[in-house]
């Protein structure tokens, strides 16, 4: 076949997209998990038969998506695609092969024409319930956390694996929920793979191996390229941070540009160790998180896939936080894995400073609150967040109560007075906690709350950067640690707390990190060139 | 006695202006918008059209109705007047904070919308209602009177009222805007209970915010208007168009103008509405393809979707999250960047892109000669054939092909290929992007797109829709007569509705029926004195009703449509069943075993129905080919048979390919597909 022309190809590739868009649509519709189908916390994608990854839905976070593309390929590599026949659905959960920890559970879907496998449909989504610990970082060691599904047929030949599937209607809490996301991930792939079946009819083609082909090698290309416009060398950066139960976690990393051959290596060698809470990071996950700090800042716009993430290596040494081993405890590998950009944007500093962002206050707050109702029924609220201020950008700050890598929205006020017995007495912006600079960081917030009730309750927080800050970049300034209070008086803890029921809660989160130093006048006022957000 | 009835559709370029008789007899004509003063404009027009019909003012007897993008304007440019908002003290920064959401999580350099209110002039009340509609503090009177003060000396115009849970109890904002009013008589004040009284504080606090910063812009500019029309011996008042796809009178259009927000695609969707019923086809796609953007939105059992939500001013590539968040109800739309202006480009990985970067109308294509050197879809039409050079808008623009295919010859030097391969790529590329928008957005809604006809209008839309139709497998294009002004026809088919809705959340099986009945009197009371202004016997009324329903625990509602008067039957199951099939219709499943909430109820109370029947005048002679004009069509160059299509009689066929002209657009029948002209004056192909 001769190679595809600029017109072909974005026809091609426009509709490989639109395949795997409708399998998220599709998800995100019939999926239970409100995470998923209300936040569209999820990710899609199409594999070729190499297991690939060609093509991403635009929705999901970054976590999810890169970490599928390497669930992929350590899906073919344990089942080979000629060993698969028509109506073989594959799954997995294990956190070290897809997406870092249990909760989030892999399909992987192979797609026929003309009798041979010529294309995987995947997803993974955040599952409501995995047994085990449940929600949070208290479980000792991996096999506390949950149901372990390593890689397996969850459909054989178009029926379902009926020992697989009682293992799992054994192993969690709410089967109902989980079998009713399970079966919308595999329905969402079929949808996929007939979209996928009419693009070739409609072009005549028997396989996508040549798109593929040519999809992988363009983008690789197009990325090595923009590395080569980058200067030469290696480069550091280092971010530190305090995790519940006060531990500090340091991160660091040395770049390699190597603008020769176009690559980017980043090696995590001399951060800290792995921690006895769940908050340590499989490789997979370090890796989805590097490679996105390092797309979004060469170039948001260029294409995802197994081509462009193939220029960017990313080392830790085992054990690490980063680069977590079994039975290291994962369940909520968030909160440090949120941070695993910063040190990656601090080394970039050094040669792309326009596009890097500095550091920022990482991993949303979350709050899970459980307690009794005024007619003394019980309520477990569902999981809410809160975000800290992001970090200030060459010539503009960093957006308030924003929170970067991931960005979820929070749930409004309301909408929480209204399911339990919660009363807010503040949430505003937290001023001055954004770092000085020439651009500002962004300011946290404080967010204060008590609850209606006469019966004590349970707090479970998830906080972080309470004491060590988010730094400024190029002689910009910290921005205030996080603040995280009850009855006015600080506390640190990683599990669950038992409240009165006449406390009161006030969380202010940490602000962005400043960029570039202020210039002073001579009258010694302080003068702000940055451009405002409002 | 012939009766007249006017519309006119203020957009951002143009002014359509339609008058239509009771026998069906139209008479149309566009001028530019005057932006300086809208109404100059309005009657440019007015007159230019009453003076071709030789009627008077005076003899306009049926309904003057108007949709105007005055409100739009007024948000994008910032051109509102000095506003404030009062908001519960300790919840100042609700518009700054928004929902968190970075709504593009790869780009680390995005902004987002600026607030329309500063932080300086945003004010902490002290009060507090709870959730349950409670009162937990009451107004501190005192610091209300000293706030008053401040916003006189801030000289603030208009100010927006939001407090926690006020969609529950609107009494704390009712007597916060009570004494605002006593206090500073000249301003005008909006209160969230009032303008979208549902749950989730920050998008009814940008939807109230809006409300109040476009309230001192609409309520002179309508006023003026009654009063213009009046001079004129206009016999009526005028009806305003809403973005429900429903028309309402001034007064309460002045009061709350956020309605009047997109009221011109609005009437797009009524009118292909309209041609639905006509035509008798239950399902449509309306494909408008204008300048700068491309709309589709799906007619369902005739009806056009109405959506609970929507966003103004989007500032990031269409994108959701990018815009300010209205919480009003609007007929459910995508847009994109896609249209006639749109630029076409090489990216760094050599592939043909083109969008969502537009040349607008300044300065326009290169082909327009008014200093445009981006390529633009419309260079491609017209390097392909599609268009004619000399036949734009009738001859009266003339087009510069050869400036077109010199800029489209530097993209296919970047491409390696020729120009019109290059220009045929453009076409299919944004033809794509279009499709897959549209698949999106239907599967999105739970609705199979395929074998769903098209309804093609817009400049560009009769250009591009037989291709795209391909795309989506759709076996049938509708091109109604009119379609440059469909939004202003679209006005005189759209009867007179008013949507209300009022949040009260509470589980189901535990509503407290009393205080619903208050609920949807009080709605129904409300709308029934709006429809009465807008020239309704109150006998003629017909109310809907339904409400924002969910599983409890989860937190996005379903918009239900109930069977019949919840008061009188007071039937939860039959509520239950009402969900759990728009439910199952959207998500593919239903629960059986978990309890159902009310978020809000909601009425809609519709007026008679619009008969203002069409009645196209057609030759009965078939009309012959006017000319033969070469086209590239896939991968041939041909001479295609060129049609004007004023020429064309009832039930005369074209086989595709096949151009038929008018004077606003040109209708492109690809090879496959067959035209015919139908009794209503609408061509309709289909697939031979």
């Amino acid at each position: 076949m001769k190679p595809m022309d600029g017109i072909e190809l974005e026809i091609l590739w426009s509709n490989l997209i639109s395949t795997v868009s409708e399998q998220a649509k599709a998800l995100q519709r019939i999926a239970f998990s409100p995470i998923v189908r209300e936040a569209g916390d999820l990710a899609t994608a199409v594999f070729d038969a190499k297991g690939r990854m060609v093509a991403q839905a635009v929705t999901g976070t970054p976590g999810h998506i890169n970490s599928l593309a390497a669930a992929g390929l350590n899906i073919n590599k344990a089942i080979p695609p000629e060993t698969l026949i028509a109506g073989d659905v594959l799954i997995t959960n294990d956190p070290w092969l897809s997406a870092g920890h249990f909760f989030d559970i892999t399909v992987y879907t192979p797609v026929f024409h003309k009798g041979r496998v010529i294309a995987f449909f995947g997803s993974t989504i955040h599952h409501t319930d995995i047994g085990g610990y449940g929600v949070g970082a208290g479980a000792r060691d991996v096999h506390e956390e949950g149901l372990w599904i390593p890689i397996s047929k969850l459909y054989e030949a178009g029926r379902p694996n009926a020992l697989l599937h009682d293992i799992i209607r054994h192993n969690v809490r709410t089967p109902e929920q989980v079998f009713g996301d399970l079966a919308a991930q595999v329905s969402s792939g079929r949808i996929g793979g007939e979209r996928l079946l009419a693009l070739l009819s409609r072009h005549g083609l028997d396989d996508i191996d040549d798109l593929s082909n040519e999809i992988i090698g363009r983008s690789e290309r197009a990325t090595r390229d923009a590395i080569r416009t980058l200067r030469p060398g290696v480069y550091h950066g280092q971010s530190r941070f305090d995790v519940p139960g006060g531990d500090v976690v340091l991160l660091k990393c040395a770049l390699t540009i190597d603008a020769e051959r176009g690559e980017i290596d980043i090696d995590f060698d001399g951060s800290s160790g792995a921690s006895p809470f769940g908050i340590n990071v499989v490789m997979n996950y370090t890796h989805a998180y590097s490679t996105f700090a390092i797309r979004s800042c060469l170039d948001p716009h260029l294409p995802n896939n197994f081509g462009s993430l193939a220029p960017i290596r990313v080392r830790a040494p085992e054990g690490s936080i980063v680069n977590a081993k079994y039975p290291s405890p994962v369940n909520a590998r968030h909160v440090v894995g949120m941070y695993v950009p910063m040190p990656i944007l601090k080394a970039l500093y050094h040669v792309m400073p326009e596009r890097v962002v500095a550091e920022g206050a990482g991993a949303v707050w979350t709050i899970q609150i459980q307690g009794r109702r005024a007619d003394g029924s019980p309520f477990t609220s569902s999981m809410f967040n809160y975000s800290g201020g992001m970090g200030a950008r060459l010539n503009k700050p960093g957006p308030d109560a924003t929170c970067y890598p991931t960005g979820i929205a929070a749930v409004p006020i309301e909408v929480l007075e209204a399911s339990m017995p919660i009363e807010f007495l503040r949430k505003e912006l937290r001023p001055g906690s954004g770092g000085e600079g020439r651009s500002r960081g962004g300011d946290g917030q404080i967010v204060a709350f008590r609850m209606r009730t006469e019966a004590p309750w349970l707090l479970n927080a998830v906080t972080s950067r309470t004491s060590d800050a988010a730094e400024g970049l190029g002689g910009g300034s910290a921005g205030a640690p996080g603040r995280f209070l009850v009855n006015g008086r600080p506390v640190q803890e990683a599990r669950k707390m038992a409240m009165s029921p006449e406390d009161e809660v006030e969380m202010e989160t940490p602000g962005g990190g400043g960029y570039g130093a202020v210039e002073r006048r001579a009258e010694g006022k302080t003068r702000s060139t940055s451009l405002p957000l409002r | 006695m012939v009766r007249y009835a006017l519309a006119v559709d203020i957009g951002g370029t143009f002014t359509d202006v339609v008058l239509r008789d009771d026998a069906g007899s139209t008479w149309v004509d566009k001028v530019l918008t005057t932006h300086n003063d809208l109404l100059d404009g309005f009657f440019q027009g007015v007159d230019l059209v009453l003076a071709r019909a030789k009627v008077r003012p005076s003899e306009v007897d049926d309904v003057v109705v108007h949709a105007t993008t005055i409100v739009t304007n007024a948000i994008i440019e910032r051109k509102g007047p000095r506003t404030a908002l009062l908001v519960t003290e300790g919840f100042r920064d609700v518009l700054a904070i928004r929902d968190e959401h970075r709504y593009e999580m790869f780009d680390p350099q995005i902004e987002f919308p600026e607030p329309l209110v500063p932080r300086e002039l945003t004010f902490g009340v002290p009060e507090r209602t709870i959730a349950d509609g409670t009162i937990g503090k009451e107004v501190d009177r005192e610091a209300v009177a000293v706030l008053a003060r401040k916003l006189q000396q801030e000289r603030v115009t208009s100010v927006a009222i939001s407090l926690l849970n006020a969609y529950r109890n609107p009494r704390n904002e009712q007597i916060v805007g009570r004494l605002l009013r006593d206090l500073v008589p000249s301003l005008y004040v909006s209160l969230s209970s009032e303008v979208a009284p549902q749950i989730r504080e920050y998008p009814r606090t940008s939807t109230v915010t809006l409300n109040a910063y476009t309230q001192p812009i609409t309520q002179p500019y309508l006023r003026a208007l009654k009063e213009r029309l009046k001079e004129r011996w206009f016999p009526n008042d005028p009806l305003i168009m809403l973005s429900n796809g429903g028309v309402i009178g001034a007064e309460v259009a002045g009061r709350f103008p956020v309605r009047m927000i997109e009221s011109g695609p609005a009437a797009g969707a009524l009118a292909a509405s309209y041609y639905a019923e006509v035509l008798g086809l239950d399902r449509l796609l309306s494909f408008d393809m204008g300048g700068t953007t491309a709309k589709a939105s799906i007619i369902e059992r005739r009806r056009p979707l109405v959506s609970g939500t929507f966003e103004v001013d989007r500032i990031y590539r269409f994108k959701a999250g990018s815009g300010l968040p209205v919480l009003i109800p609007s007929i459910d739309m995508i847009e994109i960047g896609a249209g006639g202006g749109s630029i076409a480009t090489v990216d760094d990985l050599g592939l043909l892109k083109v969008g969502p970067k537009s040349a607008g109308s300044q300065p326009g294509p290169v082909c327009y000669g008014r200093g445009g050197i981006e390529p633009t879809v419309t260079d491609a039409d017209l390097v392909l054939g599609f268009l004619d050079a000399g036949h734009f808008l009738g001859g009266d623009m003339k087009l510069d092909l050869t400036a077109a295919e010199r800029q489209i010859a530097v993209l296919a030097g970047k491409l390696g290929t020729g120009v019109g391969e290059t220009a045929a790529g453009i076409y299919r590329v944004v033809g794509e992007s279009m499709a897959s928008a549209a698949r999106a957005h239907a599967t999105d809604r739970g609705i199979d797109y395929r074998g769903v006809p098209l309804l093609a209008f817009g400049g560009a839309g009769p250009v591009h829709a037989c291709y795209v139709a391909d795309l989506l497998e759709s076996p049938m294009v509708v091109y109604p007569l009119l379609a440059s002004v469909l939004s202003a026809f679209g006005t005189l088919v759209t009867p007179a509705r008013l949507d209300l809705v009022r949040g009260a959340i509470g589980r189901l099986s535990a509503v407290n029926w009393s205080e619903a009945a208050d609920i949807i009197a009080d709605m129904a009371e409300e709308a029934r004195k709006a429809l009465v202004e807008a020239g309704c016997a109150p006998e003629s009324l017909r109310y809907s009703f339904g409400g924002d329903l969910r599983y409890f625990g989860q937190q996005n509602e379903v918009n239900v449509t109930f069977v019949g008067d919840p008061r009188r039957d007071r039937d939860v199951a039959a509520i239950r069943a009402a969900f759990e099939s728009a439910y199952e219709a959207q998500y593919g499943l239903k629960l059986g075993d978990v309890d159902v909430e009310i978020v809000s109820w909601r009425l809609t109370a519709f007026g008679p129905p619009a008969a203002r029947h069409s009645r196209a005048c057609l030759p009965s002679e078939r009309g012959a080919p006017k000319s033969k004009r070469v086209v590239r069509l896939d991968r041939d160059t041909m001479p295609v048979d060129v049609y004007d299509r004023a020429s064309l009689a009832v039930g005369q066929e074209v086989a595709g390919p096949a151009i038929i002209e008018e004077r606003e657009t040109t209708i492109i029948i690809l090879s496959g597909w067959r035209a015919r002209l139908d009794p209503t004056g609408c061509i309709m192909a289909t697939r031979a």
